[in-house]
């Protein structure tokens, strides 16, 4: 197996085992010297993490994502994201709350309109509509300990606003997608 | 006769040390980690409960209170360990900040007045922070301080 590492895991393809990757070069065949241990414990994160990106049948790439609330606080943690245009985003929320009852979600929105589709939604207690244009993604909304998920593909590049649309929440929860190109 | 003396002497300052440090001891509470992320929960909760007021959004100021509950619960579970006459003390001034808390709910039903409800909100607020008092002052949140995440819009 050939494999050309120019940056983080590149050249790895999603049908490359952990063993092939392991053992390229005869890594783990020969004897370990110190520069092959060092240029080991280098390479190996790189081309796990390289290997975490997947691709869909048609080809477009595969981003996943996690977030979760500051546990109980009005926070989310990590509150800033990245993601390449045009990918598959596979997001996880998680609500790491323990002892509120406060219900949480997570909602993309267009640039410059959270405050605005915060507002709109006061109405609603949160519950974002599926008919709303300036909404990009959304979880539904979930109590603490539980997982959701959604799938959505990336905005062109720029910086989109994410926020807990559960009334009075979006002031303090909020973060940034950054979508490159 | 001079040994004897020594060893007096060495046993009263080691009690002189001991007099002094009981009342640090005391203060230091069995999980300050848990105990300060319950007080920034009581804050958090109340400073919603101010927002949901402010914004004239009434119908949300009794799952507030709800809220407040189980941050005062939290609370509650923080300091299971320490003395009794402690979480005594804690328990009375707590029960009166969540009856304030109660009382704002309740009003939330009766009134839409926000400037009624604002002036009842701080009367919990001043019950709450007689709770605060209570604690370390390292421990106590303050009210100004930005929350922990992004804070300000970020639109």
């Amino acid at each position: 197996m050939k494999v050309r590492i120019t940056g983080p895991g590149a050249g790895c393809t999603p049908h490359d085992t952990l063993a092939e990757v392991m053992n390229f070069n005869g890594l783990f065949l020969a004897p370990l010297s110190r520069r092959r241990l060092l240029f080991g414990s280098l390479i190996i994160p790189l081309a796990l993490v390289g290997c975490g990106r997947k691709r869909t049948s048609s080809g477009q790439q595969i981003v996943d994502l996690f977030i979760e609330s500051d546990g109980d606080f009005l926070a989310f943690r990590p509150d800033t994201l990245t993601c390449p245009s045009g990918a598959l985003v596979r997001l996880t929320f998680h609500h790491a709350g323990q002892f509120l009852s406060a219900l949480h979600n997570w909602v993309l929105v267009s640039p410059h309109q959270m405050e605005a589709v915060d507002k709109d939604v006061e109405k609603t207690d949160g519950i974002i509509s599926k008919d709303d244009s300036r909404v990009i993604a959304a979880v539904p909304m979930c109590g603490k300990g539980e997982t959701v998920m959604t799938q959505f593909t990336a905005p062109p590049p720029g910086d989109y606003p994410f926020f807990c649309s559960t009334p009075g929440h979006a002031v303090d929860m909020n973060g940034i997608l950054h979508v490159t190109e | 006769m001079k040994r004897t003396t020594k060893i007096l002497a060495v046993l009263a300052s080691f009690g002189f040390v001991l007099t002094l440090a009981a009342p640090i001891l005391a203060a230091q509470l069995k999980s300050p980690g848990t105990v300060k992320t319950a007080l920034r929960l009581l804050v958090q909760v109340s400073n919603d409960f101010k927002r949901q007021i402010a914004n004239k959004n009434f119908a949300r100021v009794p799952h507030e209170y709800m809220e407040y509950t189980e941050a005062a619960d939290a609370l509650r579970s923080a300091i299971k360990d320490e003395p009794a006459d402690f979480k005594a003390k804690v328990e009375t001034r707590l029960k009166a900040a969540v009856a304030a808390a109660k009382t704002v709910s309740d009003m939330s039903g009766n009134t839409t007045d926000a400037d009624k409800l604002a002036a009842e909100h701080a009367k919990a607020v001043t019950a709450m922070n007689s709770v605060f008092d209570l604690f370390p002052a390292d421990l106590r949140p303050d009210p100004n301080a930005p929350p922990p995440g992004r804070g300000a819009k970020k639109n």
